[in-house]
């Protein structure tokens, strides 16, 4: 294995007198598909929040690539190759599909022509169609993202970051809210785009998570808990009294 | 749709030639002015439409448009064509400095901002009257445009300057046009719609609201350049904020966010008032009232709903 993709040092944020992320570090090596879970209000979202720049962190340092990312605006650190989606689906509803993929495709170049027509940017043009090819949404590139059914607006979600052409994808819950055929959908989608692209995600939905992730860590209170391979982490008494409450014998035996 | 676009570009060519058969030669200049203030009408709708922004201060590049021309022929002896440019370059300067404040604010503390800073300059602009003329204006006599062969081009034939503020104003619709299809177009749009996402996909939604802004102040300006010229006059009274937003009542009653919409809800606005006012000096409840029907049962504008209606979404 490589440097570490994403590398974060004593990271603490804080809201008023609540320690939502508590001097964690935590690192990431490249090629790996790695899943945070925790229970409610472990911190798992804040600590995503502070990684893409959403939040600035009270303390501790933030490496992506090697570089140190601690503190920038939300744009640069996406520029540099950390794609992100939010646990509300968010996209751009009043555009078309295609130009919800086709925006994020070209967003890397830093100078946005005024008077050339957008259309002809081929390489956007070709980046924006493999990235809803592969999510399988290319046949509705014309319509509108906000007419989209849920599972869909997901999936679109997550075109728009395969577009950025990242380094790192940040998953926040991309099957919450989902129909088990959504589901299982999604979780093939990112189980196939992990060989492409490293990719970090949160998940409540723990079955899936056993299923694709090659190391998970669990977090509680603001704090890692452990660290391992699916099993290992089901097997950690501490795990099942923290974050399951019942006993977890294996990977995919819960019904949650 | 595309035919009713051609129609109305068609009669607009034409209007000085087939006005005065049908009405009195007047309204060629009202529909002359009509073009104008349609065009302070989109600078809004670029704001408002397109990168969701409410603004009510395009008045104040609109005022800076028409003193850069009163400016430039009283005191720098300019030309026309030469003091429109120096008039567009001044708003659009203006309008980069308070953009780089207001950007960074949205929703109605960006439309608050927008008022004030527009009041503190009309204040200013009414208060120095030896260089504003205050809410009287500042006057001025047309500079000669010059000579094509044996005759004097000059605005004051209401033909020629009919057709010299269609040439100015369609220029400006075309480069709104080659901007909202373009990349930075593009971008306008994801700001509007989400500019968390925005900001998540790569792109730096306070230089994507701050060209916009730049942008629509470079419209207005036009426009106050224009309406200078057209009235011989500049005065702080089109500096006020009410100004401002009639040009949003415009937009919204058009089609926001449509290209072309402002300007035909100005050209409705601005015909119930020349028609109304005449026999009713309260005529502007009338205004409220075609604006609250439409809000109400119309609220994608005229434009917005044939589109909706006939036309492709894009």
């Amino acid at each position: 294995m490589s440097a570490p993709i994403l590398s974060v040092r004593g990271l603490t944020r804080k809201f008023g007198g609540l320690t939502a992320v508590n001097n964690v570090d935590f690192e990431l090596p490249a090629g790996e598909l790695h899943a945070i879970i925790g229970p409610n209000g472990a911190g798992k979202t804040t600590f995503f929040n502070v990684v893409s720049g959403f939040l600035r962190p009270s303390a501790g340092r933030v490496e992506f690539n090697g570089e140190d990312i601690t503190g920038w605006a939300t744009h640069r650190i996406s520029r540099r190759g950390m794609a992100r989606t939010l646990q509300i689906k968010s996209v751009f509803n009043g555009l078309t599909v295609y130009d919800n993929v086709w925006i994020a495709a070209h967003a890397r170049n830093r100078f946005l022509h005024p008077l050339r027509a957008a259309r002809n940017y081929r390489d956007s043009a070709n980046v924006a169609g493999e990235a809803l090819q592969a999510v399988g949404l290319a046949e509705r590139a014309r319509e509108l993202a906000g007419n989209l059914a849920y599972g869909d607006v997901a999936l679109l979600e997550i075109a728009i970051a395969i577009a950025m052409r990242p380094r790192l994808l940040l998953l926040d819950e991309p099957v919450a809210g989902m129909s088990p055929e959504e589901t299982e959908r999604t979780v093939s989608k990112i189980k196939e785009l992990s060989g492409r692209v490293n990719i970090l995600l949160i998940e409540h939905d723990v079955e899936a998570v056993f299923k694709i992730a090659d190391r998970i860590t669990v977090m509680n209170q603001g704090a890692i808990l452990c660290q391992g391979t699916a099993a290992s982490v089901a097997a950690d008494p501490r795990v099942q009294e923290a974050y399951l409450g019942v006993p977890v014998e294996a990977a995919g035996s819960a019904d949650a | 749709m595309k035919i009713l676009g051609a129609a109305v570009g068609v009669f607009l060519l034409l209007a000085p030639w087939l006005l005065p058969k049908l009405v009195p030669p007047f309204w060629v200049s009202i529909l002359a002015e009509i073009m104008i203030w349609g065009l302070l009408a989109s600078s809004a709708n670029l704001l408002l439409g397109y990168t969701g922004l409410l603004s009510f201060g395009q008045s104040l590049y609109f005022g800076f448009g028409a003193y850069g021309v009163a400016f430039g022929i009283t005191r720098l002896g300019l030309g026309i064509v030469p003091s429109l440019v120096f008039a567009a370059a001044t708003a659009t300067l203006a309008a980069a400095v308070a953009g780089f404040f207001a950007v960074r604010l949205t929703w109605h503390y960006f439309a608050i901002i927008t008022v004030v800073f527009s009041l503190i300059f009309y204040l200013v602009a009414v208060g120095w009257k030896s260089f504003t003329g205050g809410d009287d204006g500042l006057s001025f006599a047309l500079p000669p445009l010059g000579r094509l062969g044996d005759t004097e081009l000059t605005l004051l034939d209401p033909t020629f300057q009919y057709y010299f503020i269609f040439a100015v104003v369609a220029a400006c619709y075309l480069m709104q046009w080659m901007v909202l299809r373009s990349p930075l177009g593009v971008a306008f749009t994801a700001v509007r719609e989400n500019a968390t996402r925005a900001g998540l996909v790569g792109l730096n939604p306070y230089l994507i609201r701050l060209a916009s802004f730049v942008f629509a102040g470079f419209l207005a300006g036009v426009s106050g350049a224009l309406f200078a010229l057209f009235s011989r006059y500049a005065s702080a009274q089109y500096m006020f904020w009410t100004v401002s937003g009639e040009a949003v009542i415009w937009t919204i009653v058009g089609g926001t966010g449509t290209l072309f919409g402002p300007a035909i809800g100005a050209a409705l606005l601005i015909l119930v008032r020349e028609e109304l006012s005449v026999y009713w000096e309260h005529y502007l409840i009338a205004v409220g009232v075609i604006v609250i029907l439409v809000v109400t049962f119309v609220p994608k504008g005229i434009v917005g709903s044939l589109q909706a209606k006939w036309g492709p979404r894009r």
